[in-house]
């Protein structure tokens, strides 16, 4: 083991927002290591290296550098292993992180660890044309009345009505199950990353334990960081491309669900993690940590992976969907309206623990490579194909869900994302503290109180471990939003804050 | 392992065992919980029951009044692995499993009847009901197992056992 100092020699800074994780960090780096980072995330970042030095091996986690770093070692990785400025530390790969493969590269993996347990968790933000003051008067009502509508926390049930051979087309179709039995509108999709449909989706390739566990699942929040709010737009940065996105004044009522794949996607992602242990031994793959558990990506277990990977991004389109056609409901019902005429359209829907097929330019020459983003967002520049036309002049847009009662931001994807990131950037603020930490030092009724005193509603399943979720439990979402815009890899546009928050 | 291995029966009167000692803690990560389950070099303990706390601190995750929790029934489950750390990584995700679908099940007690650290098997039976929220509190939800950093320290006295759970 070496130690904190010895550590050092090996990062670098090479501009205000950026460091260099040279090879040899870890054993068998094939290419670099970068992450973003402004002053006070640095900080963050080395605090979890030191730690990792002083327990010498003896439980502890990895910290997200060396994470990073262990990325950077798998096989077929292309030009850098690269951490967000939200990045921490996870399993296999470090939250925040992003790394590409060659597809045409016959030694090339795909990594489960490299999405994470919840498949395609994103964020989803619909406007409603209602100002501040609409809200006000109703507002715990209304916060009510999605918590009744919407099931959250661990053991709830979905309400939508599902059966196995539902669940399958489900599986397979995505968002277009949901346009097909009423739940969505047409146009949703067209604001959805994929259309809201993974077409390479095979649900004969997820295994009856994870529809077992997906079954009862579907429609449901969750628990942890996962969340439905009620925010209003506190400020704008870009009246252009808000303009785009329908937010066309400050106090404006959106609505935001940040969801997964529940259950079914974290069976998903368990058995094609015991599936390639077995692949690797025989492939002879070797990895630094077991966690990176991977397969090549065309061996039948990596093919089987992105197939039921697939269709358990569907889940979670078809999971997010479902809850907003909850959330329209229980607009519609409070305010003796109509979805449609409240203008409760989605303005776009992210994922953000995924893995895609893109074209990128490495090295000046076009290629096509299997990208895997976790806890990090894909942030396309103006007129790249793959974004809706709407947004073709102002490049897509980036969700960044904040933490309980701090503020939520709308990015748009820029060139030189492009370039850098292969259009990729945060996702979210990032934990700072961990939950056994913020359960010794935070007390749940000073968290809900103070939430009071923001004029912030809260509905939760479980008040007593709110302070897993208090904003002092995360990185601030300014710093990693400003360091992304600083650093060029995304750009700001619209500031949001919380008034109503649901969650498990 | 399919669940029609899985099987559960009433509790008869006087079948319930007692609640063990609580031999672990959650230790500090960033993201996720970090499970940790110690054993004091105490006669009669060993890495089986190092199993059985580790399993049992997961439960107590999932719910913030893990004694409301009553030993109605039995749940049996059987796994395998191919060595100790995926072994530990099937029971754990195996007792989730029984617990994310029917029955719902949340043990309040586990022990393990068959320990084989040879062909690496574990039968072992959960004591407890299903988990119902308009009884149980809710707690956090527990999406995973991760074998990011998990340690099994065999050779110690302690028998440590160290697990990462996603949640």
């Amino acid at each position: 083991m070496r130690t904190f100092n010895d550590e050092k020699k090996f990062l670098e800074k090479i501009s205000s927002n950026c460091w260099h994780i040279k090879k040899g960090f870890v054993d068998n780096m094939k290419v670099d290591g970068y992450f973003y980072v402004n002053d006070n995330l640095e900080k963050l970042m080395f605090d979890e290296l030191k730690q990792s030095c002083n327990s010498k091996g003896f439980g502890g986690f990895l910290p997200g550098m060396k994470q990073i770093a262990n990325v950077a070692a798998l096989p077929g990785i292309v030009s850098k292993s690269i951490g967000l400025p939200d990045v921490h530390s996870g399993y296999g790969f470090a939250i925040g992180n992003m790394a590409a493969f060659d597809m045409n590269d016959p030694k090339a993996v795909v990594s489960p660890g490299g999405v994470g347990f919840d498949i395609n968790c994103g964020v989803r933000l619909l406007r409603t044309n209602l100002h501040i003051k609409d809200v006000l008067p109703l507002k715990e009502q209304l916060a009510q009345c999605m918590f009744d509508h919407i099931p959250v926390g661990v053991g709830s049930k979905g309400i939508i009505p599902m059966t196995a051979q539902n669940l399958e087309e489900a599986l397979e179709m995505g968002m277009d199950w949901s346009l097909r039995e009423g739940y969505a509108w047409a146009e949703d999709k067209e604001h959805c990353e994929e259309y809201g449909r993974m077409l390479q989706a095979d649900p004969s390739k997820v295994s009856s334990r994870a529809k077992k566990r997906g079954l009862p699942q579907l429609g449901t929040l969750g628990a942890g960081n996962h969340y439905a709010e009620i925010q209003v737009v506190e400020e704008i940065y870009d009246e252009f491309a808000a303009k785009k996105m329908g937010i066309e004044f400050k106090d404006q009522v959106c609505v935001m669900i940040h969801s997964g794949s529940r259950g079914l996607g974290h069976q998903v992602a368990t058995d094609a993690l015991v599936a390639m242990e077995k692949a690797m031994k025989r492939d002879q793959i070797e990895v630094n940590d077991r966690q990176l558990a991977c397969a090549h990506i065309q061996s039948p277990e990596g093919q089987e992976y992105l197939k039921g990977m697939a269709s358990a991004a569907n889940y979670a389109w078809v999971n997010r969907t479902s809850m907003t056609f909850l959330s329209r409901q229980a607009f519609a019902k409070m305010f003796h309206s109509t979805p449609d005429d409240l203008d409760m359209h989605v303005i776009y829907d992210v994922s953000h623990n995924i893995a895609k097929v893109e074209e990128h330019f490495v090295d000046g020459k076009q290629k096509t490579l299997l990208v895997h983003r976790k806890g990090s967002t894909r942030a396309f520049p103006p007129h790249h194909p793959l974004i809706p036309v709407d947004y073709q002049l102002t490049g897509q847009p980036v969700l960044i869900g904040g933490t309980m009662g701090t503020c939520s931001y709308v990015l748009t994807g820029t060139d030189q994302g492009m370039v850098e990131t292969f259009g990729t950037t945060c996702h979210g603020a990032g934990r700072a503290l961990s939950r056994a930490k913020s359960r010794r030092n935070l007390d749940y009724t000073d968290v809900l109180e103070a939430l009071e005193q923001k004029g912030i509603s809260i509905r939760v399943a479980s008040p007593k471990l709110v302070m897993e979720e208090a904003p002092e439990s995360y990185k601030n979402v300014t710093d990693v939003v400003d360091t992304c815009h600083a650093a060029g890899i995304s750009k700001k546009c619209i500031k949001l804050r919380p008034i109503a928050v649901i969650k498990g | 392992m399919s669940d029609e291995d899985t099987v559960g029966r009433l509790l008869e009167e006087g079948e319930a065992p007692q609640i063990p000692e609580v031999k672990y803690e959650y230790l500090d990560h960033t993201a996720d919980v970090h499970l940790h389950a110690v054993l004091d070099d105490f006669w009669g303990s060993d890495l089986k029951e190092s199993f059985e706390q580790v399993a049992t601190a997961m439960f107590n995750y999932m719910t913030t009044d893990y004694d409301r929790v009553e030993m109605k029934f039995v749940f049996e489950i059987e796994v395998s692995g191919d060595d100790i750390l995926s072994l530990l990584y099937r029971f754990l995700d195996e007792f989730l499993f029984v617990f994310s679908t029917e029955p719902f099940f949340i043990p309040r007690v586990i022990k393990i009847t068959e320990f084989d650290l040879e062909t690496f098997k574990i039968k072992a039976q959960g004591f407890g009901e299903s988990f119902d929220t308009a009884k149980h509190p809710q707690g956090t939800e527990v999406k995973a197992i991760t074998y990011s950093n998990m340690q099994v320290h065999q050779d110690l006295d302690t028998h440590n056992i160290f697990v990462i759970i996603d949640i």
